[in-house]
């Protein structure tokens, strides 16, 4: 796809002639095969080049370049995404982000700071602890994932409950479209006139061009932080002391579950000492310290009432920490327990939590496979591990369809088939499941306007392929679907 | 829009054949339409696109002259669509028609000690979706968010009859585009909004406010930033300015017993700034509606960084005018008609000069301005515009730009 002119032109537009800088195209292929998959390795793609611009000017370069010979391009940050979303399109460019990667201002007095997106999660904060600030959003990977990613993905994590998702936090936007123009949404001040770009474009998945800059709010650290270990014999009595502490008025920072899988496969990884039993309750409160006292106390009773055998709050930063430690670790601990695993990101009502997780335990039994549950319980966010061994002929496409099932299970509960990890790849299909057709010709008609000539992320978050002003287009089916494994409505 | 306008008859019996369209009259040469659903509400659409007649969404009416005028074929009014489509109040969500009044249905959700988190104008008679065509907020917006972080699901007919849904019920969903976002603040020129499924909060179980006074706007503005940056259970600040003096009023939100202690040291930041001592202060968050009361007048909403507040109420009161500012940087002005046209000039380059921010009028613009500082709109935004609503049939040239 790539031909030497169109090489020629992508290094030229990378690299500054005559400069020592090491340089910013990759076409080796022993060293494109790094930026072969993401998070979701198990489907991978090769890219005709990979390009590392050092600014927006670079990044605006490149695109033209994409948007004069129609060359599909994917935005990459730290791929840790978990739907495929920065998949290459094979063939194509790949526009890593890991040289743009700089925090350009802070502005504490209005609560805000500019940046670029190659910029680490963490690092955020780290920029602006000094003055006793926070950026709120706090994805599990974030010590390692990027704000770009972020933004593509509106990126939640156990903090959002109270203070949330990304879109919550993301001011205005530089944005490079999809024909190499740049373009700003919104503005540091609220209420830029005009649509609401930056709403549409934070959650679109790197399919309606590249974020160059990003302004941010940060949040004031509060007062207080207090965590609460709660030990139940069962998932619902667990589920319905969360929905007591939501009744009763609070807003946790945190409201975390997990099931006796997933705190085995955590104890067992980073040893936070958690009590042996069904499901694991995890409430963190944070604000004045008055008011976290009492609602402490309160929350804890609620527990108590709801048969919880063993509540610990934890004492001191450390053993904070610890607790955190082992609920952010539950995913990359799965590999204690099972060969594999498929991590899923169902979102439910709240109320619905111990219907569903009675019938996905069902539906495991049925096909004799283990799902482990850790969970964003305060707002219906599950993220049920299906686990299974890839020695086993056919496991794979049976935990594969089971993990499927799982979502429309949680559609059917008036649900959403992705609370955080994005559709990307992996949940085209499931986008057909919970909307219908003219819901998705109405977000094409969004991406069209962007994206004409459809190259900013092809082939990612529709069912099906199609192209401008087409109706419906060119049907790739899912590996499963030829496997003859699954079908899709 | 130019093309002729059917015979009401002609619409009465190609709607009035399939639906029950409960109201539909003529007036001063618009059909009036009063649909009662979605459905109803998509076969008007289609059939104004169809034929290319320029249709006029309203809601109770009360922020009609924001924007550009509207010429219109067909008045379709949302009066008729609405009530409560339930209220799951165990998961804090709620879906409600958007003809329903805002404080309609924050007494349905009351009942539940739950609330819509946010403070829009004129609450008993304007719409819910005539708040959200307008992106409407008040003081709340500073701990709550905007109708942004508050809307999670909608229902919306596009201009050829499609009826599409965008977001779900639940609070966290990132499936596909948020198209609730881009309808959000778009004043009815994408498509009509006509459910909505919001995300709730539970209602504060105490509110108290105070206030404090000045014959300066920087001590306040000082004081604000301060407020701001400490860890208080603030709801809402604002700043009001006028010829009179200036002050500042703060909501505090928390339970009882941590009010006092709160107070306290609300009190302490206080002195350390201003060295007057709060005053306990009733509803003082209908100001901003108290600007817009007498008739007549140049009214703005001005926007800007925290930062700016007091050096733009300032330069307000400088003018003649009045201001009422949310510590969020959104500020409402007004100015006596004799001052008008000055003040506006001046203000737009003291905002401009401030770094970030717009000025848009919202009443007694002379006819041949446009509310919007910049002019312009973005090419990307009339592509977006022109893919939804090829013909240009839905609030043709209300928005910003003429989109
Ligand atoms: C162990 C683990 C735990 C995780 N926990 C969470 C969690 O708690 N919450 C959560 O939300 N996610 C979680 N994730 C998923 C992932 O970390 C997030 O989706 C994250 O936002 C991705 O950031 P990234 O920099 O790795 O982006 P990538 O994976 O590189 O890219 C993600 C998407 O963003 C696009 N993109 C990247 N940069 C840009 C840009 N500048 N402009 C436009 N598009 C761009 C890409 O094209 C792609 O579509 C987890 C992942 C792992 C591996």
């Amino acid at each position: 796809m790539l031909n030497s002119a169109i090489l020629d032109a992508l290094r030229a537009a990378v690299d500054v002639e005559g400069a020592t800088l090491p340089s910013g195209l990759i076409t080796a292929t022993n060293q494109l095969q790094t930026y072969e998959c993401d998070g979701l390795t198990n489907m991978r793609a090769l890219p005709g080049a990979v390009v590392l611009p050092r600014s927006t000017e670079q990044v605006q370069a490149v695109v033209r370049i994409c948007d004069q010979f129609r060359i599909p391009f994917v935005a990459r940050g730290a791929g840790t995404g978990l739907s495929g979303g920065a998949l290459p399109a094979e063939g194509g460019v790949v526009i890593s982000f890991a040289r743009m990667n700089r925090i350009l201002e802070i502005d504490i007095p209005n609560q805000r700071l500019i940046v670029e997106p190659g910029v680490i999660n963490t690092h955020v904060t780290d920029a602006v602890a000094a003055y006793g600030y926070f950026y709120a959003p706090d994805p599990s990977s974030q010590t390692v994932c990027t704000i770009g990613g972020n933004v593509a993905e509106n990126a939640g994590g156990a903090h959002c409950l109270k203070y949330g998702f990304t879109t919550t936090h993301v001011l205005s936007l530089e944005v490079v479209l999809p024909n190499g123009e740049l373009a700003t949404f919104g503005s540091s001040a609220p209420d830029a006139p005009g649509y609401d770009l930056t709403g549409v474009f934070v959650g679109s998945e790197g399919t309606l061009g590249v974020a160059t800059k990003i302004t941010l709010r940060i949040v004031k650290r509060p007062e207080t932080v207090q965590v609460l270990l709660a030990a139940f014999d069962s998932t619902s009595a667990a589920a319905q002391a969360v929905s007591d502490v939501i009744a009763a008025g609070m807003l946790p920072a945190a409201l975390e579950m997990m099931d006796r899988l997933s705190a085995k496969a955590s104890e067992a990884a980073v040893h936070p000492n958690y009590p042996v039993c069904e499901a694991l309750l995890l409430v963190e409160l944070d604000g004045p310290e008055a008011e976290v006292n009492a609602q402490m106390a309160e929350a804890t009773a609620l527990c108590q009432k709801n048969g919880a055998w063993e509540v610990r709050l934890a004492q001191t930063a450390q053993e904070r920490g610890l607790i955190w430690k082992g609920r952010k670790a539950a995913f990359a601990a799965m590999g204690r327990i099972s060969p594999n695993y498929i991590v899923q990101d169902g979102v439910i009502p709240r109320t619905a939590l111990p219907v569903v997780l009675e019938a996905i335990s069902r539906m495991a039994t049925e096909v004799q496979l283990r799902v482990a549950n850790v969970f964003h319980a305060g707002d219906g966010n599950l993220h049920p591990m299906v686990l299974y061994d890839q020695a086993i002929p056919g496991q794979e496409e049976i935990a594969l369809d089971l993990s499927y099932r799982i979502l429309h299970l949680c559609v059917d509960h008036g649900g959403s088939i992705t609370g955080e990890h994005g559709v990307g790849k992996e949940k085209q299909q499931a986008m057909g499941y919970m909307f219908s057709e003219p819901d998705l010709d109405t977000m094409q008609l969004v991406r069209h306007a962007f994206d004409p000539h459809n190259i900013a992320n092809p082939d990612k978050l529709f069912p099906r392929t199609r192209l401008c002003g087409e109706k419906s287009g060119p049907y790739i089916p899912h590996p499963l679907e030829t496997a003859g494994v699954a079908e899709f409505f | 829009m130019t093309a002729a306008l059917s015979s009401f008859d002609d619409l009465r019996a190609s709607l009035g054949a399939s639906l029950n369209v409960a109201s539909m009259v003529e007036r001063d040469g618009k059909i009036v339409v009063s649909p009662q659903s979605t459905e109803e509400v998509a076969a008007i659409t289609s059939y104004a696109n169809e034929r290319e007649l320029a249709i006029e969404i309203v809601g109770a009416g009360t922020k009609r002259g924001w924007g550009n005028p509207v010429q219109a074929n067909i008045l379709l009014e949302t009066a008729r669509l609405t009530g409560m489509r339930g209220h799951s109040w165990q998961d804090l969500t709620a879906t409600v028609a958007v003809g329903t009044p805002w404080a309609a249905m924050q007494r349905t959700l009351a009942a539940h000690g739950q609330w819509v988190a946010l403070d829009p104008l004129w609450p008993e008679t304007a719409t819910v979706g005539g708040i959200i065509a307008t992106n409407d907020s008040g003081a709340l917006r500073l701990r709550y968010g905007s109708l942004r972080d508050l809307i999670i699901g909608m229902t919306l007919v596009l201009a050829d009859g499609t009826v599409a849904k965008s977001g779900g019920k639940v609070v966290k969903n990132v499936a596909g585009y948020d198209l609730h976002k881009l309808m959000t603040g778009a004043f009815g020129t994408l498509g009509v909004i006509t459910e909505v499924t919001f995300r709730l909060h539970p209602i504060p179980a105490q509110t108290r406010s105070w206030s404090l006074s000045s014959e300066a706007a920087e001590p306040l503005g000082e004081l604000m930033l301060k407020v701001l940056d400490s860890q208080l259970s603030i709801q809402a600040i604002q700043l009001r300015a006028s010829s009179a003096g200036y002050a500042l009023d703060v909501e505090l939100a928390t339970l009882p017993e941590v009010l006092t202690l709160q107070v306290a040291a609300l009190d302490r930041l206080a002195e350390s700034v201003v060295a007057t001592s709060l005053v306990s202060q009733d509803q003082p968050f209908g100001a901003r509606e108290e600007l817009f009361a007498p008739a007549g007048g140049l009214i703005v909403k001005a926007t800007m960084l925290p930062s700016a507040v007091a050096s733009v109420s300032s330069e307000v009161v400088r003018l003649g005018g009045s201001a009422v500012t949310q510590a969020t940087g959104i500020m409402y002005a007004r100015f006596p008609d004799g001052v008008a046209a000055k003040a506006l000039v001046a203000l737009r380059a003291s905002v401009t000069a401030a770094g970030d921010g717009s000025v848009t009028v919202l009443r007694g613009l002379d006819a041949s301005a446009s509310p919007w500082s910049a002019e312009g709109v973005s090419a990307l935004s009339r592509e977006i515009k022109r893919r939804f609503d090829p013909n240009g049939i839905l609030n043709p040239g209300r928005f910003v730009g003429g989109i």
